[in-house]
């Protein structure tokens, strides 16, 4: 839900609420008025006709309004307020409520019934009149707010919806600070300070643990570079089987360490989004390339690669990094199989499916991708990492499934 | 062939310089920015390594500033940083070539060459031995002036044995050349044995001689004793 919405919504509800109470409240404040109202008009007229009666002794009658009759005895229950119902004359079928005043009155020793009457006003009207005005009021201020809303919308909210627009886009891979827009709302530009900040404290971070594992990295390969130099040289002489054999695990050695070394720093840089997805990639085409890149690979295990192309899987990746992806599952294919083996890749609009043949293993689709699993002692163990690395970070799911042949699976999460 | 080595760590670049010289180069060392941009102002080379972390500048930098003064000279970068990055600007810059540290000798022996056959310092693109010709225009190979057919990996591993003579190479290296870390062979080198019989075969049957030795069943040399 939109915030001005909720804020429409939420302001919606508390009018029409607060205008209910309103309108109660008024109907009883009013009708509690007017029958006070009528009361003290009816005494008035009491006091009127008494004076006539006093001067004249003639008595006034019109009904229904007034009616006036002498009367013998005295009665002490008056005087008296009473509401009744009486048929109009004119309009057989309305029935008008009255509201009625009895009292007696003693003059010259005659005794007067005086009965008062007037038409109260009815409460049948008094609703009709709150409810439109109470309809008029809810409509009329929601529409007001509905246009300030627009209209906010197109001026203070154009601002906040730039700014947002550019933080959604922000990425730490870029060069780039984060700049918002200044607007004149005090939370807007706290929000946006509080934003930059963070974004740039983030950035420095970044950029310095990027910085750090470039770093790392050199400080890591160049020793292993003199070492591997030196041994390299020694392997050129004259040497007995068991030392030949010593230089090269040696070698061997190091070089893992190398490896090991560049692979971590590799899973860092794909945590750390410093590929930037930047191409549509066809998957099929990467394969073919590598199938044929790997052909003498195949040949040296007699492995038998079948591809069941229907229609291409097309992710939108850094190219490098779809290399990568595709290389890995492919030496994986081939490092994990047997003699006589075969590999087949099943690929359509929205999987890419490599399956090899292999000996079984107690791996399932939750181990198979940690670091330093390993099916066998020989591998580094961080090939598959770095799969589930890729796909994590390019909105791509791989699974791992084994009956008789050893499959990967990727799908993208992107609906197309 | 005069080559310029630039590098920092002494230990490597004397490393580099030792082996270069064996192999009949004539080196200069440079181990700071400074001492570069002098020799490349004065001097001209055919070959520049070319380290790019240099403790008093960017080894970029510098390449920008040497095509100025000479843009005959072949030039290969090596770093520390296998960055993809740096590969692409290096090379936009003008660089022959890219490796990453740690390279074995005998693989950046076979990247000058390459540059020194692709800038044709020498004139012509045949390598000879005895009864061998390699022609690296055509990337074919004649044996008693007969053309014999090899795969295109086989090639590439002939042709670094050829120029790689008298070297030990181990599995490992020749393994790295053919695959350049692209995969994780998990010490599995059969294909090098498929490969190799492939050429000794096509060797013999062609009448040459099969100059390729196997050292301890774990490495090769190219040799004519």
């Amino acid at each position: 839900m939109k915030f001005l919405t909720k804020i429409n919504r939420n302001y919606f509800l508390l009018l029409t609420f607060t205008l209910l109470i309103a309108t109660i409240s008024a109907y009883f404040i009013l009708e509690t008025i007017l029958l006070d109202n009528a009361k003290e008009n009816l005494l008035e007229k009491e006091a009127l006709i008494k004076n006539q009666l006093d001067k004249t002794g003639e008595t006034p009658n019109i009904y229904p309004i007034i009616e006036v009759r002498r009367s013998k005895q005295a009665t002490n229950q008056l005087p008296l307020f009473k509401e009744i119902q009486i048929k109009n004359k004119e309009e057989e079928d309305e029935i008008e409520t009255f509201l009625e005043y009895s009292s007696q009155i003693k003059i010259k020793n005659t005794y007067y019934l005086i009965k008062l009457r007037q038409s109260s006003f009815e409460s049948d009207d008094l609703e009709l009149i709150l409810m439109v005005f109470f309809g008029v009021m809810l409509l009329s201020t929601f529409g007001i707010s509905f246009f300030v809303s627009r209209r906010m919308n197109k001026t203070v909210w154009t601002d906040f919806e730039k700014n947002l627009h550019e933080i959604e886009k922000f990425s730490f891979a870029g060069n780039k600070k984060l700049y918002l827009l200044d607007s004149d709302i005090e939370e807007f530009d706290r929000l946006n300070l509080a934003i930059e900040k963070l974004t740039e404290k983030l950035r420095t971070d970044y950029l310095s643990l990027k910085e750090f594992s470039e770093n790392a990295s050199h400080e890591i390969q160049t020793p292993l570079s003199i070492a591997l130099l030196n041994l390299e040289e020694i392997l050129q002489q004259e040497l007995n089987e068991d030392t030949f054999k010593k230089v090269l695990t040696s070698m061997n050695a190091l070089k893992r360490l190398s490896g090991l070394n560049q692979s971590l720093i590799l899973l860092t840089k794909i945590d750390n989004r410093q590929f930037v997805a930047d191409k549509v990639v066809s998957f099929s085409g990467l394969a073919t390339y590598k199938i044929e890149e790997f052909s003498s690979l195949f040949e040296a295990k007699n492995i038998v690669v079948e591809m069941n192309l229907e229609e291409d899987f097309a992710v939108k990746i850094n190219e490098q990094l779809a290399e990568l992806l595709i290389n890995n599952l492919f030496s994986n294919a081939i490092k994990h199989n047997i003699k006589n083996g075969k590999i087949q890749l099943t690929i359509n609009k929205n999987e890419f499916k490599i399956c090899n043949s292999g000996e079984t293993n107690l791996l399932t689709d939750e181990t198979v991708f940690s670091r330093f699993t390993k099916g066998d002692s020989k591998s580094y163990g961080l090939g598959l990492a770095i799969v589930k690395n890729i796909c994590e970070t390019n909105n791509l799911e791989i699974h791992y499934t084994k009956n008789e042949v050893h499959c990967f699976t990727i799908h993208s999460k992107i609906k197309k | 062939m005069k080559i310029l080595i630039i590098e920092d760590e002494i230990e490597l670049l004397i490393g580099i310089s030792n082996y270069l010289t064996k192999e009949n180069y004539i080196c200069e060392l440079a181990d700071s920015f400074q001492k570069a941009e002098t020799k490349l102002s004065i001097y001209e080379y055919d070959i520049i390594l070319l380290d790019i972390t240099l403790p008093d500048g960017n080894g970029l930098e510098l390449l920008k500033l040497f095509k100025k003064f000479n843009s005959k000279a072949g030039v290969i970068i090596i770093s520390a940083k296998n960055s993809t990055d740096d590969k692409i600007k290096g090379l936009d810059l003008g660089a022959d070539d890219y490796m990453t540290k740690p390279f074995q000798l005998s693989e950046l022996n076979s990247r000058i060459k390459a540059v020194i056959r692709r800038r044709h310092f020498d004139g012509n693109n045949t390598l000879e031995f005895n009864e061998m010709v390699i022609n690296t225009e055509s990337k074919s190979i004649y044996i008693k002036g007969e053309e014999v057919v090899f795969t295109r990996k086989e090639y590439d591993l002939f042709l670094y044995f050829f120029i790689n003579k008298n070297r030990v190479l181990t599995k490992e290296a020749l393994a790295e050349h053919l695959w350049d870390d692209n995969i994780d062979l998990a010490d599995n080198f059969d294909f090098i044995y498929t490969h190799l019989n492939n050429i000794r075969r096509k060797i013999k049957i062609a009448g040459g001689t099969d100059y390729i030795k196997t050292i301890y069943g774990m490495g090769y040399k190219f040799t004519e004793q």
